[in-house]
């Protein structure tokens, strides 16, 4: 039986998560292995936590078209859904886990170590330094190629000509220069991290629906945090506000509160950091800083 | 221009009755529509529900985002359900067991409104069910991924119109959905923007305490389809306003209002440029489309001038 | 009570007002039309206290009904072939949210060719929408089964939209004599019954939500689960019906079938036909009898086993077409059947689509073909009786 190789992809709706799998996929497939790529097929919308996955095999059809529970390859595009999302969940003994962070391999390490291989690149500083936007997903491409060996790296560049056109060059040179700069650290022995959950839904039985599947329990969806989603967040320069409340009126979660003292602050359990405070408000009291600075 | 008092928090509605938790996207601009048009309603309504982004992001289950009661059956049949629940108020009020004032609103997006489910719509309008239909339009089937609809404006690239080797993307026009509305002879039927919130909340309230069918469109920047930053969905709104690409008007039996009347248009492309959607349009097109919201705003200020006359 | 000679049509209609229906949302069409022209005018009249939303569709009929029966109150509609046909996207959204719509369904045949004439295609194809589904073989069961179905659909056990088909035209359009029952004795047997959840402001609730894979089978599994406990209250709601007029309904209904070895299996009105051929054919001493499926949805099976064990064929008539397939019901059968030890052959025949009549001589025909096929080892196939050569 020919070895199959599981990769499975963390991203936000929009980052380009889908995009890596399929060039992927598809640069296995140029290589004349077999492979799929595919999408977590939900409704999840742009900054939601999302997933993609890819099977790569070098010599046979892949029949397995059930979800990737347990990964041989984990790539983390944002690093936003470090604390949040449990991404070596499932991660096999041996595997690989890449991480897009601006952090040092060794501070990493600390965190993150296991037995597994271990790589970091600060995929965003080379996003906005060649393509003047933090989409990091070809830069992740080029880490992982190199980490993994799953493909050559020249392998990338037909899929990627195809998918970014105009913009192909960019993006190849995104991917090579991760692929110049990550940093890899030996496999560790166990892990280090502590045993943590992360928003576990307890899903109700048949039984305990009701007729319909109604739910009479009005704006419960308030207990559901989309606060997860943001990559920056809204920060209020109190010597500035006066205290208007345009960006409580502009919000779309309706998550902008006013204070005992009058001033606006945001509950970050629902912003999304969209930033439309900030760019509304009338004396620029408000400035969209970046979730892992903040 | 519509100024905002510098006393907002004084002024707002403070209860959610579209709660937090919902899942749209970060900026989306038809949950902020949703937000201000639930907060303009109150507690006394019932929500009917078409299919699309706002029910998906809402209701997915066991969460809600209601605070008041809210059905979702199908796609385009939003008016037909909303007719039939506005029957079900009246068989009760005659029992006295439910209040006349209970207020049946429907909501539905451009393609639920337009397209799929205009025939359901007509046949509720024209039936004069005591009901408020909103339409939330950003302008293409974005809960699927960025579908044309009769609704998405000229130029625009969708993935069903999308921008080729020899196509430039959407080659219609808008269709006029509140001209359709206003065929239909109701009392009120209003065009309003979340960039403009307390004109859009008092259409709301309007169009509530009126009996009989009253409909309003709103304009609900999309920025995952319209390609734009979620930061500059409000600035979107408005632009789309003073550039007269939508303008803020009422119809109210038969007589027209302009709410937002800028001494001077601004040009279209300030508008069109900060859009993704828009990016491949050449100058030919940009002239055409300026000529067209030209032509299209002067035939609304006739018909504000010919009631003005009166 | 009093007897009154009335076309089936209006008998329903007169069960509609009986019940005090509150909304009726409803869309003409042949051979439907009669019923909501007659409960119009009941409106229009004021004989009738209900809001008629006279809809652009039967798409619309159906939704607006859901609308309605969410707010809590008594709903009903009629329609026929296409009209169903065009329904058939909201009907399985009106069981899976459990509320509890009544429609007469006068069965007509599918275009093309167009027709207005009767057979059941339109109700076969909406046989998996999460109906409850009943048949009527004259107008006083049309009558009943009419009240009855308010009594089921709004029992708070079952919460599930209800059907009751009646033959377009053979049936819809025949006026026989009908016993009538006073307001009193219906309003006994039908009283307003309490509904759980409802649009109501005062207590907000959320209907018709979104189901990611972790829910939806869970969803589907309460929805069968309900559909099939339904046969209990059907069963209690046919007793107490007893009680109060003195007419029996069980979910499967036989006719002269102790001891007959050869069973034929009908479902509405050509059941009453389907009894003469039974009559001819036991006085010149063959042992037949006859099934008639009142009940299909929720399927019978305890009921139909226990009856159609015993015989040594089963000959079954279906009035619908599953192109490429066997007949639906006979299908059907034939899956209850099958896990038994002993059980009948079964001879599938299909017949009287598109009004095509079908004779006492007809049925004679059928169960002496079918016991031609059975001598001869030939059951296998479906064969369409009645068609020119």
């Amino acid at each position: 039986m020919s070895k199959l190789t599981e990769i499975r992809w963390h991203g936000r709706g929009g980052q380009g998560a889908v995009t890596s799998a399929e060039v992927m996929g598809l640069s296995a497939i140029e290589e004349g292995k077999f492979a799929q790529a595919f999408p977590s097929f939900g409704p999840e919308r742009r900054g939601a936590p999302v997933l993609a996955f890819n099977r790569i095999s070098d010599s046979e059809h892949i029949r397995m078209r059930s979800a990737v529970t347990q990964p041989d390859i984990v790539v983390v595009l944002d690093p936003g859904l470090l604390g949040i999302i449990d991404v070596t969940r499932g991660l096999k003994e041996g595997g690989v886990l890449i991480i897009n962070s601006s952090k040092s391999l060794l501070d990493i390490k600390s965190e993150f170590e296991g037995p597994w291989t271990l790589a970091v690149v600060d995929a965003t500083a080379i996003a906005m330094e060649v393509l003047k936007i933090p989409i990091v997903n070809t830069a992740m491409l080029g880490a992982m190629v190199k980490v993994t060996g799953v493909v050559k790296l020249e392998s990338l560049a037909e899929p990627l000509g195809e998918r970014f056109g105009k913009l192909a060059e960019k993006n190849i040179a995104a991917c090579r220069r991760a692929y110049d700069e990550v940093s890899i650290a030996a496999q560790g022995a166990v892990s280090q991290r502590p045993e943590k959950t992360f928003g576990e839904v307890t899903w109700p039985s048949w039984q305990e629906l009701l007729p319909g599947g109604v739910v009479t329990d009005a704006g419960n969806a308030r207990s559901y945090r989309t606060g997860d989603w943001r990559s920056d967040r809204p920060i209020w320069d109190h010597d500035r506000c006066i205290k208007c409340g345009v960006c409580m009126l502009f919000c779309p979660e309706g998550c902008v509160e006013q204070n005992e003292q009058g001033y606006f602050e945001a509950n970050y359990y629902y912003c999304k950091g969209c930033g439309i405070c900030a760019r509304e408000c009338w004396t620029q009291a408000i400035t969209m800083v970046e979730e892992a600075k903040a | 221009m519509e100024t905002l008092a510098l006393y907002v928090p004084r002024l707002l509605e403070k209860k959610e009755n579209f709660a937090p938790g919902h899942r749209a996207c970060s900026g989306c601009g038809e949950a902020l529509a949703v937000r201000m048009v639930m907060k303009a309603l109150g507690k006394n309504v019932i929500v009917v529900m078409a299919t699309g982004c706002m029910e998906i992001i809402s209701t997915q289950l066991p969460y809600t985002s209601w605070e008041v009661p809210w059905i979702h059956t199908l796609f385009e049949n939003t008016a037909a359900v909303a007719s039939g629940v506005v029957a079900g108020r009246e068989a009760l009020t005659r029992k006295g067991k439910a209040s006349s004032r209970t207020k049946v609103v429907a909501m539905a997006g451009d393609g639920a409104t337009a397209d799929i489910g205009v025939q359901a719509l007509s046949g509720a309008l024209e039936r004069g069910h005591d009901f408020t239909y909103i339409c939330f339009d950003n302008e293409a089937y974005m809960n699927t991924g960025i579908q044309r609809s009769s609704a998405t404006p000229f130029g625009a690239a969708t993935t069903t119109q999308p921008v080729g080797k020899i196509s430039m993307g959407q080659n219609t026009w808008k269709k006029d959905m509140p001209a359709i509305a206003v065929a239909h002879n109701i009392p009120y039927v209003a065009t309003a923007s979340p960039s403009y919130p307390f004109d859009l909340m008092n259409k709301v309230k309007k169009a509530r305490d009126i009996e009989g069918p009253a409909y309003l469109h709103i304009l609900s920047v999309c920025p995952t389809g319209w390609r734009t930053p979620s930061d500059l969905s409000v600035r979107i709104g408005r632009l789309a306003v003073e550039t007269g690409v939508f303008p803020l008007y009422e119809v109210e039996n038969g007589k027209y209002t302009l709410n937002i009347d800028p001494p001077q248009l601004r040009s279209v492309e300030d508008y069109l440029k900060l859009q993704g959607r828009f990016k491949h349009l050449t100058p030919e097109m940009i002239k055409e489309i300026q000529e067209k919201v030209e032509a299209k705003y002067a035939e609304l200020v006739e018909k504000v001038l010919f009631y003005d006359g009166f | 009570m009093k007897r009154v000679g009335l076309e089936s049509s209006l008998a329903i209609a007169e069960a509609v007002r009986l019940a005090g229906v509150d909304v009726v949302s409803a869309y003409p069409i042949t051979p439907q039309t009669h019923i909501i022209e007659r409960i119009a005018q009941m409106v229009a009249d004021g004989d009738l206290n209900a809001s008629y939303i006279p809809v652009e569709s039967e798409h619309s009929a159906m939704s607006g009904c859901l609308g309605a029966a969410a707010m809590g109150v008594r709903t009903f509609t009629a329609t026929a072939g296409q009209g169903l046909e065009l329904m058939h996207e909201v009907l399985p959204v009106a069981s899976a949210m459990r509320l509890p719509v009544v429609m007469a369904i006068c069965n007509r045949a599918l275009s093309s060719p167009l027709s207005i004439w009767g057979d059941h295609s339109d109700i076969m194809a909406a046989r998996d929408s999460g109906w409850v589904q009943m048949f009527a073989e004259n107008g006083q069961q049309a009558f009943d089964l009419t009240l009855c179905a308010f009594r089921i659909a709004e029992d708070v056990e079952v919460l599930l939209p209800t059907a009751i088909n009646i033959d377009g035209f053979h049936l819809s359009h025949v006026i026989e004599s009908v016993l009538i029952p006073e307001q009193g004795e219906v309003d006994k047997f039908l009283p307003e019954l309490p509904r759980p959840y409802v649009l109501d402001p005062r207590k907000p609730l959320t209907m018709g939500d979104f189901a990611t894979p972790e829910l939806y089978i869970e969803a589907k599994k309460s929805q069968d689960v309900a559909l099939r406990n339904s046969k209990k209250v059907i069963l209690q709601a046919w007793q107490e019906f007893e009680g109060v007029f003195g007419r029996r309904y069980s979910p499967v209904e036989t006719y002269r079938a102790d001891g007959a070895s050869v069973l034929l299996l009908t479902m509405g009105s050509f059941s009453e036909v389907a009894m003469e051929a039974i009559d001819r054919l036991r006085e010149s001493g063959e042992k037949v009898g006859l099934i008639r499926l009142r009940l299909w949805r929720p399927f019978p099976f305890e009921e139909f086993r226990q009856v159609a064990s015993q015989a040594d064929l089963l000959v079954v008539l279906d009035r619908a077409v599953s192109f490429g397939g066997p007949g639906p019901v006979c299908s059907e059968v034939q899956a209850a059947l099958y896990p038994l030890s002993k059980k009948p052959q079964v001879a599938g025949f299909i017949g009287g689509l598109g009004g095509r009549d079908i004779t006492t001589e007809g049925f004679e025909d059928m169960i002496r073909n079918a016991r031609k096929k059975a001598d001869a080892g030939r059951l296998g196939e479906v064969e369409i009786i009645g068609v020119r050569e």
